[in-house]
């Protein structure tokens, strides 16, 4: 009763066969109405699957839970070796330092350059990440026109960002927000990548220096200078994503005159 | 003592979400889902050497099936559940109450409700396969892997998980709030 080409035209709907098997079974469906009916079913089943199963992500309670998890598992691990700097990548010097004392000096590096090389920005910037993602909690101004969120943050965030929507890139803006970041208001530019959110932080940047990039959690930040302002683009959205971004930020910002 | 955390953080994490759902539509409830990825991470954590590639999606995918397994073999171990009435029992609790947590409990369209009603009809070897060809976009081959049976199988599987949605569509499509 099923024709027998039914698991080709399957396979061909699914991208599973070479530009010659997909030819013929394209020839074949023409002559087979029964062919024709399945991919027509194919199709609006993938659609409807796409469309309507609900999209269940990670919740940021999970994402805490794993990173607990793996403190837990890192520690373990960790105990059977040597100590070493809770920094991830040490300055260039720690390398320099060898020997009986390397130990000692790395903990007691790790100790006092603790203020300066693990600032807590990277943890805030996570935790408002994942406020902002709470329902209701995500854009306090809502607009994709940069004229109206650049004037929005005037009095309300201590720094003007440049403000841009790249919705022909794939970086629709979608608002902003004003967030307490580093004891600071700092200006957030949300934007949307797919099904992505980015939130994008402003600030005067500190004395310590930001790392160029950071995954914590599961979520990617990227941290850039433009003119004198600190930029943090946060999201879980991949780095190339992410770094796409930041250069038409960083390019914006290039022409904006100030 | 290599960044092995900061690695696994950066190729393995940004599937959770995928990691999540799956583990989610292979079992009841979205706290069993996140127990299951919570040890799937732990699991894929210590394993982490054996990833091989920079693709780690299927890698972690095909460990977080393990632990849905061995979660589900347990619980029915325990509480001595019948195999039988398994998928009348997802059905009815796909449709009987939305799932508690905020972004399930948005499915407000009754069509939305069916249809996940639908999927978790499907007997558990039809319904992995399909979810991972249609949400995760995953080749045949990267599913074989996963579910561990020949390209074949994933092929037949997938044509009779398709087929019993399509059997089932005139139940979906006559619901008075299904029109679009």
């Amino acid at each position: 009763m099923q024709c027998a080409e039914s698991l080709a035209v399957q396979a061909a709907f699914d991208g599973e066969l070479d530009a010659v098997s997909a030819a013929a079974v394209e020839r074949h469906a023409e002559r087979c109405p029964e062919c024709r009916a399945l991919r027509e079913h194919l199709e609006r089943t993938r659609e409807q699957l796409r469309r309507d199963l609900p999209y269940d992500r990670a919740s940021p309670e999970l994402r805490a839970r794993i990173a607990r998890t793996l403190d837990a598992a890192e520690a373990a691990e960790r105990r059977a070796a040597r100590p070493r700097p809770a920094w991830r990548s040490p300055p260039f010097w720690l390398g320099t330092v060898t020997g009986a004392g390397a130990a000692l000096a790395a903990s007691l590096a790790a100790v006092l350059l603790a203020p300066l090389l693990l600032t807590a920005v990277p943890d805030e910037l996570i935790a408002a990440h994942m406020r902002s993602l709470m329902p209701g909690q995500l854009t306090q101004v809502i607009s994709t026109d940069r004229h109206t969120v650049k004037p929005w943050f005037a009095g309300r965030a201590d720094v003007s960002p440049v403000v841009a929507d790249f919705t022909a890139q794939g970086y629709r803006l979608v608002g902003g927000r004003a967030d307490r970041l580093d004891r600071q208001r700092s200006a957030v530019l949300v934007y949307e990548h797919g099904a992505h959110t980015i939130n994008v932080f402003a600030f005067m940047p500190g004395h310590e220096a930001l790392p160029a990039a950071v995954s914590r959690r599961g979520f990617h930040i990227a941290c850039w200078k433009s003119r004198d302002l600190g930029y943090c683009a946060v999201s879980d959205a991949g780095w190339q994503e992410l770094s796409a971004l930041r250069t038409l930020l960083q390019d914006s910002s290039e022409r904006d005159t100030p | 003592m290599d960044d092995k955390r900061t690695r696994f953080e950066a190729l393995v994490l940004p599937h959770l979400d995928a990691a999540h759902r799956l583990a989610r539509w292979l079992n009841r409830s979205p706290g069993d889902a996140d127990d299951i990825v919570q040890e799937a991470c732990m699991r894929a954590y210590r394993a982490f050497d054996t990833l091989r590639g920079p693709d780690a999606r299927p890698w972690l995918l095909a460990i977080v099936r393990n632990c849905s397994l061995s979660a589900l073999a347990e619980r029915r171990r325990r509480a001595h559940e019948p195999l039988t009435g398994e998928h009348e029992a997802l059905a009815q609790q796909a449709g009987a109450e939305p799932p508690p947590d905020p972004e399930s409990a948005s499915i407000e369209r009754d069509e939305q409700r069916l249809l996940a009603r639908l999927v978790a009809a499907l007997p558990e070897e039809q319904r992995e396969v399909l979810l991972l060809r249609e949400m995760e976009d995953m080749s045949y081959r990267e599913i074989a892997e996963i579910a561990q049976v020949p390209i074949g199988t994933v092929m037949s599987r997938l044509a009779r998980a398709r087929a019993a949605l399509k059997a089932l569509r005139p139940q979906l499509e006559g619901e008075p709030h299904a029109m679009r």
